[in-house]
C-alpha cells in the first residue's frame, strides 16, 4: 500500500514540478526576452545620441563598459566594433538586423552560438547620417538555462522523494489503522471508512457462515462420541501408516491402555496375529478374526477405508467375546453330558433287550429283566422330563397361574414326601416357621422345594438332618434350605447349578440323579422373579436361601 | 504430516514390527526347550530370518533418513538409538535361533531336572517384552526396571551353573545334556543382557543422557 502511495505521489509531484518548471520557464524567459530587448533599444537610442554627436571617438571611450557595440556604414562596412577590430570583420550589409535598419530604421535578430550554449540578441537602428549602430547582448538559450537548472532540480527531486516516502507511509498508516483495528468477530462495531462497508458485510456473512459449520461440525462430532462411548465395542480409526486416527473408551479398554491417539496401533498390541490382521485390512482386504488379547477372546472385524484406489486407512470393531466363547465352551460341555445321560440308560436297556432277545434268559428271570428295562426307562422319562421343564422355565413358556399359596403347607407336603427316603438314611427332616402366605405358581415352586429338600436328604450323612426354615418380614419371604450334608467346594458352587453338572463326576456312583435337580431350582426361581444364595462348607452342610 | 515425521512413524512402526518378531522368537524357543510341540524349532529359525530382513530394513530406513532430512537434536537420538537397537534386537533374534537349535539335543526329561532354565526363559521373555514395551510407550520407568531386572538373571544363571555341576559330580546327568544346559542358560543370559541394551536405548533416546 505504502509503495503503491508513494509511486502515486511521485508521479503527480514529477508531473507537476515539470510542468510547473516548463510554464514558468516559458514566461519568465518570454518577459526577461522583451526587457532585454527594451534595454538593448534604450541603450542604442543613447549611444546614437553620443555617436552623433562625437563620432567613433564616443565609442571608443566607452569601450569595455556597455554592450557590444558594432557601427556599421550605409554599405555594410564595420567602422568600429567593441570586441572585435574592424578590419577583420567582414561586410554586414546581409545581416537581418542591419538589412532591417537600412530599410525601415530599426532592425532586430536573434542567434544562437554554434554550441547552442549562448543566444545574441541584436539590435541596430539607423542613424540620422544613414550608418547603422548596432547593440546587441548575449543571454543563456532554454537547453543551457535547464542544463543550469539540472543540479537544483535533483536536490528537488531528491526532497520529493524523501516527503513522497514519508507522506506515503504516514498515510497508509493512517489509512489502514482503522482497517488493521477491524474486530473481526464484530466487524460493525468501531469507525471505519465507509468504502470499506462492503468488506465489512462480507465479513460479517463469512462469520456468520463459519460459526454454523463450526456449530454443525461440533454437533456432529458431539454425536459421533456420545454414539461411540456408548459402544460396548471397541471402535478404532487408523490411517494407512498404522497411526491411531481416533478412539473410543471401550476401544482402549480391550487394551487396557490410555487414550493412544496419534501413535501406532501395534503400541497397543503387537502380537502376530494382530500384525496380520492389521497388514491384510490396510493391503485392503476385509478381515475377520478372532484373537486373544490378554486372556480374553476378543473378535477384531478390521474394514479397509478406500480413498482412490488406494487403502487409506482401517476401521476396527472389537466385539468382546469372551463370554460367547465361554458360552460356546458349556454348550459343548451340556451335550456331552445329555448325551452321556441318555447313552446310560439307554446302554443297560439295549443290553438287556439284546440278551432276552438271544433267548439267553430263563422263562423265570424275564420278569426281573423287564423290571430293569422298565426302571432304565423310567429313568429316562425322569431326565427328559426334567429337562422339558428346564427348557419351559427358560422360554417362560410355562402355562402359569399365580394364586395365593400357603409355602408352609407347601413344605410339610414336600417333607412328607420326601419322608421315606429320610428315613433309609436316618435324616430328619422338618420345617421351621408358621403360615407364610405367598402369591406366586404353586407347581414351580413346588419343584423348586421338591429338589432342593431331595438334594439335601440325597446328599446328607447318616444322621444328618434337613431344616426348612421360613420367615416373611417387610414384603420379603425368605426360604432357607439348610442341611448338615457333605457340603460342596467353592469351586464346584458356581457350576452346580449348570444343567447336568455333577460334583462327583462318577456317573455310576450310588447315588441317583440327573444333574438337573440344581439348575431346574435356578431357574424356576429366576421365572418367580426371586434370588438365590448358595452357602457350603465342604464336609459341614449347605445352606440355600431364597428371597421372594 | 510432514514427510520428515511420516519416516519417523514409519521407522517407529518398524521398530516395533522387529521387537515383535523379536518377543515371538524367543517366547517360541523358550516353548523349544520345555519340549512344547513339534516344529518350533523350524518356526523360530524362520522368524530369526524375518529379523535379519527387518533389521537391513530398519538400517536402510535410517540411513536414507541421515542422509536425506540431517536429524538433530531429539531425531537424531531416536535414529541413533534406533541403530544401535536393532542391532541387539538381531541378536536376540540370533541366539533365539541357537536355542531352538540346541532344544534339539535336549530331551523333556532332561530339562525337567532344570527348574532355573525354565526360570530363566521365562524371566528373559518377560524381559525382552519389557524392553520392547518401554520403547513403545517411550516408558522411561519401565526402561530402567529392566535394566534393574539383569541382575535377577545374571543370578539365576549362576544358579544353574551351581546346579548342573552338582548333578554332574553326582551322575544324575550326562555331561554332554549338562553342557547343552548350560549353554542354553547362556543364551538366555545374554539374551537379558540385549534386553538391558535395548532399555538403555530407550533411556537415552528419551532423555539423551547415555550411561
Amino acid at each position: 500500500m505504502a509503495k503503491k502511495i508513494f509511486t502515486s505521489i511521485m508521479l503527480v509531484s514529477s508531473v507537476i514540478v515539470t510542468l510547473g518548471m516548463a510554464l514558468i520557464m516559458g514566461i519568465l524567459y518570454h518577459y526577461f526576452n522583451q526587457q532585454l530587448f527594451r534595454e538593448l533599444q534604450k541603450e542604442a537610442l543613447y549611444l546614437s545620441r553620443g555617436v552623433l554627436q562625437d563620432g567613433i571617438s564616443y565609442l571608443k571611450e566607452l569601450e569595455g563598459e556597455a554592450a557590444r557595440v558594432t557601427y556599421v556604414d550605409t554599405d555594410g562596412t564595420v567602422l568600429f566594433d567593441s570586441e572585435t577590430a574592424p578590419s577583420s570583420m567582414e561586410n554586414h550589409a546581409d545581416r537581418k538586423e542591419i538589412r532591417e535598419a537600412l530599410a525601415s530604421g530599426s532592425g532586430k535578430a536573434a542567434r544562437s552560438s554554434v554550441t547552442l550554449s549562448e543566444r545574441t540578441i541584436y539590435y541596430a537602428r539607423r542613424l540620422s547620417n544613414g550608418r547603422v549602430l548596432r547593440v546587441s547582448t548575449t543571454q543563456y538559450t532554454v537547453i543551457e538555462l535547464i542544463l543550469q537548472l539540472a543540479k537544483p532540480v535533483m536536490w528537488i527531486l531528491g526532497l520529493m522523494i524523501i516527503l513522497s516516502l514519508a507522506a506515503a507511509f504516514y498515510i497508509s498508516k493512517k489509512i489502514m489503522e482503522p482497517v488493521n483495528e477491524l474486530n473481526l468477530e464484530e466487524p460493525e462495531e468501531g469507525e471505519t471508512y465507509e468504502e470499506i462497508a462492503p468488506l465489512i458485510r462480507k465479513i460479517r456473512n463469512q462469520n456468520r457462515q463459519i460459526q454454523n459449520q463450526l456449530a454443525a461440525a461440533k454437533r456432529q462430532q458431539e454425536e459421533f462420541s456420545i454414539i461411540t462411548e456408548n459402544m460396548r465395542e471397541g471402535l478404532l480409526v487408523i490411517d494407512r501408516y498404522t497411526m491411531l486416527l481416533s478412539g473410543n473408551s471401550s476401544g482402549w479398554r480391550f487394551f487396557d491402555s490410555k487414550d493412544k491417539t496419534g501413535q501406532s496401533v501395534y503400541s497397543l498390541n503387537r502380537s502376530e496375529d494382530f500384525r496380520r490382521c492389521i497388514e491384510t485390512v490396510l493391503e485392503g482386504k476385509h478381515t475377520d478374526s478372532i484373537l486373544k488379547i490378554r486372556e480374553q477372546h476378543i473378535r477384531l472385524i478390521a474394514n479397509p477405508v478406500a480413498g482412490n484406489e488406494k487403502t487409506e486407512g482401517a476401521v476396527l470393531l472389537l466385539v468382546d467375546m469372551t463370554e460367547t466363547m465361554e458360552r460356546e465352551n458349556l454348550r459343548r460341555e451340556f451335550s456331552a453330558n445329555v448325551s452321556h445321560e441318555l447313552m446310560t440308560p439307554l446302554t443297560s436297556i439295549s443290553g438287556y433287550a439284546e440278551i432276552i432277545k438271544g433267548g439267553l434268559v430263563k422263562e423265570a428271570d424275564i420278569q426281573s429283566f423287564a423290571g430293569k428295562v422298565f426302571d432304565e426307562a423310567q429313568r429316562l422319562i425322569a431326565l427328559l422330563e426334567d429337562t422339558i421343564k428346564i427348557s419351559q422355565l427358560d422360554e417362560g413358556q410355562i402355562p402359569y397361574e399365580k394364586q395365593n399359596v400357603d409355602l408352609y403347607q407347601l413344605a410339610k407336603e414336600t417333607c412328607k414326601s420326601l419322608q421315606e427316603k429320610a428315613n433309609n438314611k436316618n435324616v430328619h427332616i422338618y420345617v421351621e416357621g408358621g403360615r407364610t402366605p405367598l402369591f406366586t405358581v404353586e407347581t414351580v415352586f413346588r419343584e423348586i422345594m421338591y429338589n432342593l429338600c431331595d438334594n439335601a436328604v440325597k446328599y446328607n450323612k447318616e444322621n444328618g438332618s434337613v431344616i426348612v426354615h421360613l420367615e416373611q418380614k417387610a414384603g420379603e419371604t425368605r426360604v432357607i434350605v439348610e442341611d448338615t450334608g457333605i457340603g460342596i467346594s467353592k469351586a464346584e458352587q458356581k457350576r452346580v447349578f449348570e444343567r447336568f453338572y455333577r460334583v462327583n463326576k462318577s456317573r455310576s456312583s450310588e447315588i441317583s440323579g440327573t444333574g438337573l435337580g440344581l439348575s431346574i431350582v435356578k431357574h424356576g426361581v429366576q421365572f418367580l422373579g426371586g434370588s438365590l444364595q448358595m452357602e457350603s462348607q465342604e464336609g459341614e452342610g449347605t445352606k440355600v436361601s431364597m428371597v421372594f | 504430516m510432514a514427510r520428515f515425521e511420516k519416516q519417523l512413524e514409519e521407522l517407529h512402526v518398524q521398530l516395533i514390527t522387529m521387537g515383535s518378531l523379536c518377543e515371538q522368537a524367543i517366547t517360541l524357543s523358550a516353548q523349544a526347550i520345555r519340549g512344547k510341540g513339534k516344529g518350533l524349532c523350524e518356526q523360530v529359525l524362520r522368524t530369526e530370518q524375518k529379523i535379519d530382513e527387518k533389521e537391513r530394513e530398519i538400517e536402510g530406513l535410517c540411513m536414507r533418513f541421515l542422509l536425506h532430512q540431517h536429524p538433530v537434536a531429539r531425531d537424531l537420538r531416536e535414529i541413533s538409538a534406533a541403530l544401535k537397537m536393532i542391532t541387539d534386537m538381531e541378536r536376540i533374534g540370533d541366539q533365539a535361533a541357537d536355542i531352538a537349535d540346541l532344544s534339539q539335543y535336549i530331551d523333556d526329561a532332561q530339562f525337567q531336572t532344570q527348574v532355573n532354565v525354565e526360570k530363566m526363559a521365562v524371566a528373559a521373555v518377560k524381559m525382552v517384552t519389557e524392553s520392547i514395551d518401554a520403547f513403545v510407550n517411550a516408558d522411561l520407568t519401565l526402561a530402567k526396571k529392566v535394566v534393574a531386572d539383569d541382575d535377577y538373571i545374571d543370578e539365576e544363571f549362576n544358579a544353574a551353573k551351581e546346579e548342573l555341576a552338582g548333578l554332574v559330580a553326582e551322575h544324575r546327568l550326562d555331561i554332554k545334556a549338562a553342557l547343552d544346559l548350560l549353554m542354553a542358560a547362556k543364551y538366555f543370559e545374554r539374551i537379558g543382557d540385549h534386553a538391558v541394551n535395548i532399555g538403555e536405548w530407550v533411556q537415552y533416546s528419551i532423555t539423551g543422557t547415555m550411561k
